[in-house]
C-alpha cells in the first residue's frame, strides 16, 4: 500500500505530473502574493485573529513598500559635472568614488531618504555625478547640502608664536588604535586646569567658528589638507560611552599626519574649512598609521556636525552643476493615482475583451495574467535572497519542463533562460525604482503578455476548427505559437538589454521593468496558462466547442 | 480572405503619402524638442495676491538679459519662465529681480495681514546645461541605432531556412523599412501636435520610440513567422502564400492592438498629464505598427520577390 504510493509520487502518471505542476503554480502566485499584497495579507490575518478569538493565529509577513522615482514621490535631480584636470588619467575612476561617498555622507547627515548618488562617465571622458533627493524640493537647499568644492586646512602654531589667552583645548586628538579607556583617562586628568576657557568653544562649536576666523593668521599652514583625509565618522568611546570623531588618512596623509604630531607634542593643530576653524585638537603623541580619534566633551550633535565638516572637506576633486530638476510630490502623487486608476480600467476592458472573446480560454489568460502582475510588482519589491532563489527556480525549472514537454528546446532558449533567470535572480533581490516611464514599461509588457496568450487561443482555435481533440489542439497551439512569441520577445529583449545599459534615468526604468515583464509574461503564457487549460480539459467541455471560443458547428 | 496582397498598390501608396506628409511636417515645423534636449532653464511660480503679467515680467527681467526668454501664464494661475541660461546663479537673480519689482521684501510691518501680501511661490525650477542635452541627443540616435542593426541581424537569423524564394536577410531589410515608416510617421504626428499644441519632446519621448521600435517589429515578425511556416509546403505561389499568411494572422493582430489600444486608451485619456505625451506616441506607434505589419512589410516581400523575378526573366 506504502509502496503503491510512493510509486505513484515518484514516478506520476501524465495526469499526475499535470496536478503536481498545477500545485507548483498556486504555490507560486501565492508567494507572489504575499510578497507584492503583504500588507494586505497582514489585514487579513489580524482581522481572523480578532474575529475568531485568537484561535487562528496566522504569522504576519514582511511588508515591503515600492521603491518610488523621484518623478513619484518628488524631489531634486542634479547633474553635477567632476572637474579632474588636476587628478592623474589612472587615479580618475577612484577619485570619483571618493566624491561619491563624499557626497553620500554629507547627504546622509541630513537624513534624506534612499539619496542616489551615480558616477556617469559619458564617452567624451566627462565625468558626471547623478544625484538624486527624494523628498528635497528646495533647490537650494539641496545644492548647499551637497556644497561646491570647500577646502579643508590643516594647520600648526608658528615656532614663534606667543602663546595668548586662549591657546589650550580639552579637546585632543590620539591615535585610533590605542586604548580608548586609558587615553580617556589621561583626557580628563590633564584637562582639568584648562576646561573653563575651552567649555564655551564646545558648546557653540558653530559660533566659535566665527569668533576664531581672525586667528586664521595666527596659524602656519602644514602640507596636510582635505585631499589626504579619506574619511571621518562618529563613532562612541567604548568605556563611556561619549561620542569621538575620528578620522582616516590616506597614505600620504598618514605620513604628514605623522610627521605633524610629532612636532606639535603638547600643542594643538587647527583644523580650518574655508578659513573658519572647525577643531583644534591638541596633540598628546605623535600619531602615525593614519587613524585619529578627535575627543572631548561633545555631545552627539556637534560630533556628527565636525564630521559632516571633515567630510566637506575631505572632496577631492571640484564639481559643477550642470543640470538641476525638481519635481513637486503632489504634482507626482496626482499624476500617478489619475494613470493608476485609468490604467486599472484598461485592464479590466482586456480581461472583458478576453472573457468575452475567448470564452473559458480568455477567462484562465485573465487568471493567469493576475499572477503574471503579481510576480512581476514582487520582483520590482526587493525580497530575501532564499525567497528569490525558491521565486526565479520555479519560474525557470517550470519553463524549462514545459518547453520539454513541448519538444521545442533547443540552444536558443537556453541561453535566453540563462539570461533571464539570471537577471531576475538580481532584479529579485534589490527593489526596482518606479518612474512613470517605468510604469509604462510594465503596462507594455502587460500588453504582450496578452499577446502571447491571443497568438496561443488564435492557433489553438485553429486546430480545433480542423477538427483536432481538445488535448491535441492545446498541445499543438502552445508549440505553434512558440516561435513568433519567442522572436517577438526575444527582439524585444534586445532593445530592453540596449535601453537597459546604454540608456538614461528614465530610459533605463522603462527598459528594465519592460525587461522584467516580457520575462515573466513567457512564463505567465507558456507555463501558467497552459497548466491552466490542462487542467480544465474535459470530456465535457471537448462536446463544448462554444466554450473554448469556436462556433458550435463544429461540434464532433 | 481579406484581399490584402493583391490590392498591395493601394496600401503602400497610402503608406508613401503618410510617410511623404510626416517628412513635410517635420521638415516645416521641425520637431519641438524640450528642455530635456536643447538645454535652458523651466521656472514655475505661483505669484499670490497679485495680478499677474507677462509682459510685466518680461520688462522686469530685460536688464538680466537672459537669451529666448519666453514668459507663458498657465491655466493654474502660475507662470512658465523659459530661458536659455542655467546656472544657479541666474536663477538666484531671476527669482530676486522679480522679487523686488512684486515690492516683496521681508520688512513685513508687525501686525499686518499676510494674508493679502504679496509673494512669489517657486513651484519648480529645471535648468539642463546644454552639454547634457547634446549627450541624451546623440545617446539617444546611438541607441536607436544600435537597436535597428540588432533586430536585422537577429531577423537574418531566426529566418535563414526560408531563404527561397527571398533570402532570408531580406525579411530583416523589410522589417527595418516597416520600423522607418512607423518612426517616421510618429514623429510626424509630433512635429504637428509640436506646432499647433505646443507637444513637446522629451527624454519620454525616446523611450516611447523604443518601444514602437519592440512593438513593430514583434508584430512584423508574427506575419513572417506564419510565411516561414507556411512556404515549405508550396501550396500556392509565393504571393498566394504570404497573402494566407496574413489572413490567417490578421485576427491575432487586431486583437493584440485592440488590447494594447485599450491600455493606452484610458491611460491617454483618464490619467495624468505627466504621461500624456509618452502615452500618446505609444498610442501612434502601436496603430501605425499593426498597419504596417499587416499592408506595408508582407506586400513589401512580395514586391521585392517580383522585382527580382523581372529581373531574372529580362
Amino acid at each position: 500500500m506504502k509502496k503503491i504510493t510512493w510509486n505513484r509520487l515518484l514516478k506520476p502518471s501524465a495526469k499526475g505530473k499535470r496536478r503536481w505542476i498545477f500545485v507548483l503554480v498556486l504555490v507560486f502566485a501565492v508567494l507572489s502574493f504575499l510578497i507584492t499584497g503583504g500588507a494586505y495579507y497582514n489585514q487579513a490575518a489580524s482581522w481572523t485573529k480578532e474575529v475568531t478569538n485568537n484561535t487562528i493565529n496566522l504569522p504576519h509577513v514582511q511588508e515591503n513598500p515600492f521603491r518610488l522615482g523621484l518623478d513619484l514621490q518628488g524631489g531634486t535631480h542634479l547633474v553635477y559635472q567632476a572637474d579632474v584636470s588636476e587628478v592623474p588619467e589612472g587615479g580618475r575612476g577612484e577619485a570619483l568614488s571618493g566624491v561619491r561617498d563624499v557626497i553620500e555622507r554629507r547627504v546622509n547627515v541630513f537624513g534624506v531618504s534612499e539619496p542616489l548618488v551615480q558616477v556617469n562617465r559619458n564617452a567624451s571622458g566627462d565625468y558626471r555625478l547623478i544625484v538624486e533627493l527624494a523628498g528635497v524640493t528646495d533647490i537650494d537647499e539641496a545644492t548647499e547640502m551637497i556644497g561646491d568644492t570647500p577646502l579643508l586646512e590643516f594647520k600648526q602654531r608658528p615656532e614663534d608664536f606667543v602663546p595668548g589667552e586662549i591657546q589650550s583645548s580639552e579637546i585632543e586628538i590620539q591615535p585610533e588604535t590605542s586604548s580608548s579607556a586609558t587615553s580617556t583617562a589621561t583626557t580628563t586628568t590633564t584637562t582639568t586646569t584648562t576646561i573653563d576657557l575651552s567649555e564655551e568653544d564646545i558648546n557653540s562649536p558653530i559660533a566659535s567658528i566665527q569668533d576664531q576666523a581672525t586667528n586664521y593668521e595666527d596659524w602656519e599652514n602644514t602640507k596636510l589638507s582635505g585631499k589626504h583625509l579619506k574619511r571621518s565618522v562618529v563613532q562612541f568611546n567604548p568605556t563611556d560611552n561619549s561620542p569621538e570623531v575620528s578620522l582616516e588618512f590616506n597614505k600620504e596623509g598618514s605620513d604628514l599626519f605623522g610627521q605633524i604630531t610629532e612636532e606639535n607634542i603638547g600643542s594643538p593643530i587647527a583644523i580650518f574649512l574655508d578659513g573658519y576653524i572647525i577643531s583644534a585638537p591638541r596633540v598628546n603623541e605623535k600619531i602615525s598609521g593614519g587613524q585619529a580619534v578627535i575627543s572631548g566633551n561633545f555631545d552627539l550633535e556637534e560630533a556628527k556636525t565636525l564630521t559632516q565638516r571633515l567630510n566637506a572637506g575631505a572632496l577631492p576633486v571640484p564639481i559643477n552643476l550642470l543640470s538641476q530638476k525638481t519635481v513637486g510630490a503632489s504634482l507626482g502623487a496626482q499624476s500617478i493615482n489619475t494613470s493608476l486608476q485609468a490604467g486599472i480600467l484598461g485592464l479590466i476592458l482586456v480581461a472583458l475583451f478576453l472573457i468575452i472573446y475567448y470564452r473559458i480560454p480568455g477567462l484562465l489568460a485573465v487568471l493567469s495574467l493576475a499572477i503574471y502582475g503579481l510576480t512581476v510588482l514582487a520582483i520590482f519589491k526587493a525580497m530575501s535572497i532564499i525567497l528569490a532563489l525558491v521565486m526565479v527556480t520555479i519560474i525557470i525549472g517550470l519553463m524549462i519542463y514545459t518547453f520539454h514537454d513541448l519538444k521545442v528546446f533547443d540552444s536558443i532558449l537556453s541561453i535566453l533562460l540563462i539570461t533571464i533567470g539570471i537577471f531576475l535572480f538580481i532584479y529579485a533581490l534589490k527593489p526596482v525604482t518606479l518612474t512613470l516611464s517605468g510604469i509604462a514599461g510594465f503596462i507594455l509588457s502587460i500588453g504582450m503578455a496578452v499577446d502571447a496568450n491571443i497568438l496561443i487561443f488564435e492557433r489553438f482555435k485553429e486546430e480545433l476548427k480542423s477538427g483536432k481533440s481538445l488535448a491535441q489542439s492545446i498541445d499543438e497551439g502552445f508549440s505553434r505559437a512558440w516561435p513568433s512569441i519567442r522572436d517577438g520577445n526575444i527582439s524585444t529583449i534586445f532593445i530592453c538589454l540596449v535601453l537597459m545599459f546604454f540608456g538614461t534615468g528614465s530610459v533605463q526604468g522603462f527598459g528594465t521593468t519592460l525587461f522584467i515583464g516580457i520575462s515573466v509574461s513567457m512564463f505567465s503564457a507558456i507555463v501558467i496558462t497552459r497548466t491552466f487549460m490542462l487542467m480544465v480539459m474535459s470530456k465535457y467541455l471537448n462536446k463544448k466547442p462554444w466554450l473554448m471560443g469556436i462556433s458550435n458547428k463544429y461540434s464532433k | 480572405m481579406y484581399k490584402i496582397i493583391p490590392l498591395r498598390k493601394i496600401w503602400l501608396s497610402f503608406s508613401a503619402v503618410l510617410v511623404t506628409l510626416s517628412i513635410i511636417a517635420i521638415a516645416v515645423w521641425g520637431l519641438n524638442f524640450g528642455l530635456d534636449f536643447t538645454g535652458g532653464s523651466l521656472l514655475e511660480l505661483k505669484i499670490h495676491n497679485q495680478e499677474v503679467d507677462a509682459v510685466q515680467i518680461k520688462e522686469a527681467l530685460a536688464p538680466l538679459k537672459l537669451s529666448s526668454l519666453v514668459v507663458q501664464p498657465t491655466e493654474n494661475d502660475t507662470v512658465l519662465l523659459r530661458f536659455q541660461n542655467s546656472t544657479e546663479d541666474i536663477h538666484k537673480e531671476v527669482v530676486g529681480v522679480l522679487e523686488s519689482s512684486y515690492g516683496i521684501n521681508d520688512n513685513n510691518v508687525e501686525g499686518e495681514d499676510l494674508g493679502s501680501q504679496a509673494s512669489i511661490e517657486e513651484l519648480r525650477f529645471d535648468a539642463v546645461g546644454p552639454s547634457i542635452g547634446e549627450e541624451l541627443k546623440s545617446k539617444s540616435i546611438n541607441a536607436i541605432i544600435l537597436v535597428l542593426i540588432i533586430i536585422v541581424i537577429y531577423i537574418s537569423l531566426v529566418f535563414k531556412k526560408v531563404s527561397k524564394p527571398v533570402a532570408s536577410w531580406k525579411y530583416g531589410i523589410i522589417a527595418i523599412i516597416a520600423l522607418f515608416h512607423d518612426i517616421v510617421i510618429t514623429l510626424g504626428v509630433f512635429a504637428v501636435l509640436g506646432e499647433f499644441m505646443n507637444l513637446e519632446i522629451n527624454t519620454p519621448f525616446v523611450a516611447a520610440i523604443l518601444t514602437v521600435l519592440g512593438y513593430s517589429v514583434n508584430d512584423t515578425i508574427v506575419v513572417f513567422d506564419r510565411i516561414r511556416e507556411n512556404l515549405p509546403k508550396q501550396l500556392d505561389n509565393f504571393a498566394k502564400t504570404v497573402n494566407r499568411s496574413v489572413n490567417q494572422t490578421v485576427t491575432r493582430s487586431i486583437n493584440t492592438s485592440t488590447t494594447t489600444l485599450l491600455v493606452l486608451l484610458s491611460i491617454l485619456f483618464l490619467g495624468g498629464n505627466s504621461i500624456k505625451e509618452f502615452i500618446l506616441a505609444l498610442a501612434i506607434g502601436a496603430l501605425i505598427g499593426t498597419y504596417s505589419s499587416i499592408f506595408l512589410a508582407s506586400p513589401l516581400l512580395v514586391v521585392w520577390n517580383d522585382f527580382v523575378n523581372k529581373k531574372i526573366k529580362d
